[in-house]
């Protein structure tokens, strides 16, 4: 009886499922009307080795709408942006970017959006009500298990001088949202004196993540302080790659990203920040492609990831912006990096 | 009425020049002047100052990089003026044997993008972990190869840019009039003394050209010092501007300022080498019949042949067996040369990731449309300028080649902006097709085209036009049937080299590509960037075997249609 009445109830619930499963990322309308539009233009700031992946997942439940993806360089990426509306020719339908203060400055392109598990989220994580943490990341330290025999275990053993010579990488903290978040993580937590005892082991400075993890798997480096979904797809492949999360804390940072206001495919590009934004994207990008989330409950967390060790660490976003400008100044006369 | 026809001539040239070039070079220079992005900023926000300009000069960073600059380019200049004119005389004037094989291996470098050098170079001789090094390392030699370096970066130069001064002085030493080597031969100099004091000054302005446009070339290039420079911390003005332009907020203005100090450079250069060759006739192709002499080496003639292989051995062979392994390997950790032979570390997925993503095979398609339109129309304006410039005497034909040459003084990076925020505003759909692509290409290259279609324009004697012209045929006649016959090979191998630099063309398009536009350079880039080595290789590796193709085609077809003697040119 009991099983039968189970079975039934397994049977409706497979029956109803893909409406069910289609409604959390849209009422019909939206969906159809996404199917109407095709495509979608989307910008950001992430590799395509990340985004690549989260596409494809999309496109699996959604086959219909094409997702024409462009990558460019933090920077390079929000003046194209500033460009092109300024021409009344901005391309893109969503943005998505590391740095919320820059993005801030361009929120007045963006329309007013929230996904329909808007309420699930961390508020603060928010750059803007127009701005959401589709991706967020965060800092691990990772070194090549081939090379190193008696590896760190924490961020204060990366100013010791047995690491030294050029056997650390560090990207360079005007890289980019990201980067200043650690930077500023750096200071705050480890102390004002970390940068100057961490320069100090002259590190190998590099321009951004993915570079510094292609030299930690090709042993250029042995050692670096990485965005774990920089490393995770080489970890995942078998590199001989160590990550783990230092006790001091694991600074995390939320991207903003948002739906232009001029875009050409509202709808497609609604429908594809709902999915990103559901859980089964987050869960998605958390398994497949090592991100965290800015959900309030995580539906999973990476591997090695253990909610109740690492102490996540977000900053203050006031500060986030205020500091900004000065400290990366004083970062870059410390590591001797040329303006 | 023929003086009407040639004054609108004139003008219609200048009014596609101003366009093409002198207004993004004004906005240019309104970036760098005012410190605003005209695009976003409005173009009534002025407020013209040399204060940028001034504090760009006076930064130790800008000055770091420019002497760098000069150094590292300075030095390859060099180096490729060597091999360059080494191969040339090799292939035109000796009895070496193998010499198609020689001036095909002296002209491939040439197709081989620069970031795909650099990243091969850096695969090979890295320090810390090139194949090379570990390759020393296993047969007990504690020297090491360090690529990461200014003398690494002058030698990768030079080698890749070899084939600009080669390209210019195998033509001149083919066409040359041998009557005055016999006349040194016949006074008793030997053969040595023969070719420094009588060849290679009659060749004077092709090596001077060649020299120049190498020198001009490699200031421009952004892959070599990226990949190479950087881990060695040796800033050089292109990554330079690139960082400036990378920053939050980007120091357009700066990134400006600093391509105005490279125009400044190139300009004085080009100002140099006109000056040059203006002074002395060159012409060496007359109505005569003639043949070079060819040396007899004896034994030495396998010397010659061997430096050949060993040139194509260190620019093809190591690099492509590089980016084989690292296009092939899952992961490019190589701890010793065992494990490089190690069949399980091999397998095809960075093949199979690379066309899972659309855009690869989107970016193939657009570079090879982008590519042909680009040496098509560039191809015939080019002619159309260098033919006017050179060959008669149209009012404001002064100007039209000064405009002509301004391109070739602005590197990429900086011409990617400018042709942004000249071309983005204007109405019609320009931005967001390839089409503004293949104008950014060849306003970008024309100096190049011009001078390559030039130099065998100049060694044409007038005496064959003035024929043409006293049996009554017509100019646009004589160009048809006098002009364009014998300058086809030159012809032929511009639009071959508008191509090839159109395809491999990076820092311009930077900022031109969209979503929809992407092309396999840019893509190249974020793969690069992206940092996986696996897949970038392995692009690298499809992009090379394209362009082997391609080349292959060219060289048939070019083969095809003129004589034997000028398939080095257009090879």
């Amino acid at each position: 009886m009991m099983t039968s009445l189970l079975r039934a109830l397994l049977l409706a619930t497979l029956l109803v499922a893909p409406t069910i499963a289609h409604a959390q990322f849209g009422p019909p309308e939206l969906i159809e009307a996404a199917k109407q539009e095709g495509k979608l233009v989307f910008y950001s700031a992430n590799v395509a080795e990340s985004e690549q992946p989260v596409i494809e997942a999309f496109n699996k439940r959604f086959p219909f709408i094409k997702v024409e993806f462009l990558r460019a360089p933090g920077n390079q990426l929000i003046q194209r942006v500033k460009t092109e509306a300024a021409a009344g020719k901005l391309l893109a339908d969503v943005v998505d970017h590391s740095d919320r203060a820059l993005m801030l400055e361009i929120a007045d392109l963006f329309q007013d959006y929230a996904p329909p598990n808007a309420a699930d989220y961390i508020p603060e994580t928010r750059a803007s009500p127009k701005l959401w943490p589709r991706s967020t990341v965060v800092w691990a330290i990772a070194y090549n298990s081939e090379l190193v025999k008696d590896p760190p275990k924490s961020w204060a053993d990366l100013t010791k001088p047995e690491y030294g010579d050029k056997q650390i990488g560090q990207v360079i903290a005007p890289s980019g949202g990201t980067t200043w978040t650690r930077a500023m993580f750096e200071r705050q937590v480890l102390g004002e004196d970390y940068w100057k005892k961490q320069a100090a082991t002259k590190p190998l400075l590099f321009p951004s993540n993915a570079p510094t993890s292609d030299a930690l798997v090709r042993g250029e480096i042995s050692i670096a302080p990485l965005l774990y979904n920089a490393i995770f797809p080489k970890l995942r492949d078998g590199a001989p790659v160590k990550v783990f999360f230092a006790p001091e804390g694991a600074p995390v940072t939320p991207f903003a990203a948002g739906i232009t206001k001029t875009a050409a495919h509202p709808n497609a590009a609604k429908l594809f920040m709902n999915w990103c934004l559901s859980e089964e994207g987050q869960a998605f990008m958390i398994k497949e492609i090592g991100n965290l989330t800015s959900l309030k409950k995580a539906p999973l967390y990476p591997e090695g990831f253990d909610p109740k060790v690492v102490k996540v660490w977000v900053p203050n976003y006031d500060q986030f912006v205020k500091l900004q400008h000065d400290w990366i100044e004083e970062w870059n006369k410390t590591y001797g990096y040329r303006q | 009425m023929r003086a009407l026809a040639g004054w609108l001539w004139s003008a219609a040239l200048l009014l596609i020049l101003s366009f093409l070039v002198l207004y993004p070079v004004a906005m240019l220079l309104l970036g760098a002047l005012t410190n605003t992005n005209p695009v976003v900023d409005g173009f009534g926000v002025y407020d013209i100052s040399l204060k940028n300009f001034i504090a760009v000069l006076g930064n130790p960073n800008v000055l770091l990089a420019l002497a760098n600059s000069l150094i590292v380019c300075g030095g390859g200049t060099l180096l490729a003026v060597a091999i360059g004119l080494t191969f040339s005389w090799v292939v035109v004037r000796t009895d070496t044997p193998c010499k198609r094989f020689i001036a095909a291996a002296s002209l491939i470098p040439l197709f081989v993008p620069p970031l795909v050098a650099a990243v091969a170079w850096s695969i090979l001789a890295s320090p810390k972990t090139g194949l090379l090094n570990t390759l020393l390392a296993s047969i007990g030699i504690t020297w090491r190869f360090n690529a990461y370096s200014m003398f690494g970066l002058i030698v990768i130069f030079g080698i890749y840019y070899a084939p600009y001064v080669y390209m210019f002085t195998a033509s001149a030493l083919r066409n040359m009039d041998p009557a005055l080597e016999e006349a040194a031969e016949i006074s008793g100099a030997t053969p040595i003394k023969t070719l420094f004091t009588v060849t290679f000054p009659l060749i004077a302005p092709a090596i001077i050209s060649g020299m120049l446009l190498s020198f001009v070339v490699m200031l421009g290039i952004y892959g070599i010092p990226a990949v190479l420079g950087t881990p060695a911390d040796i800033p050089v003005l292109t990554t330079y501007i690139f960082k400036l332009t990378n920053w939050s907020p980007p120091l357009y203005s700066t990134a400006a300022s600093v391509a105005i100090i490279l125009m400044i450079v190139t300009g004085f250069l080009v100002f140099l080498q006109q000056r040059v060759v203006s002074g002395r006739s060159y012409i060496t192709v007359a109505g005569k019949a003639f043949r070079p002499g060819v040396m007899r080496l004896g034994p030495w003639r396998w010397f010659t042949l061997a430096l050949a292989v060993v040139y194509l051995v260190v620019v093809v062979v190591l690099p492509t067996l590089a980016l084989i392994v690292a296009g092939f390997r899952k992961f490019l950790f190589i701890r010793s040369i065992a494990s490089l032979f190690d069949m399980k570390q091999y397998s095809l997925i960075h093949f199979e990731r690379l066309f899972d993503n659309p855009l690869a095979l989107r970016s193939i398609v657009n570079t090879m449309e982008v590519g042909c339109i680009t040496a098509v129309v560039g191809g015939i304006f080019a002619f159309a300028i260098g033919y006017t410039v050179n060959r008669t005497k149209a009012r404001g034909r002064r100007g039209i080649d000064i405009i002509s040459t301004i391109p070739v003084a602005i590197p990429g990076l900086v011409v990617g902006v400018a042709y942004l925020w000249a071309w983005i505003g204007l109405p019609g759909g320009l931005y967001g097709t390839i089409w503004i692509l293949a104008l950014a290409f060849i306003a970008r290259f024309m100096p190049d085209t011009i001078k390559a279609l030039s130099t065998s324009m100049l060694q044409i004697h007038r005496e064959l036009e003035e024929a043409a012209w006293i049996c009554g045929k017509s100019l646009l006649g004589t160009i048809r049937t006098i002009v364009l016959p014998l300058a086809r090979p030159g012809v032929i191998a511009a639009m071959t080299l508008l191509f090839i630099l159109a395809i491999r063309e990076l820092g311009s398009s930077l900022f031109l590509y969209t979503s929809n536009t992407m092309v396999m350079a840019v893509l190249l880039l974020d793969y690069y960037e992206g940092g996986n080595v696996g897949i970038t290789a392995a692009f690298s590796l499809v992009q090379t075997v394209l362009l082997a193709v391609l080349i292959g085609i060219a060289h048939l077809l070019s083969r095809g249609r003129t004589d034997s003697s000028s398939v080095g040119r257009a090879g």
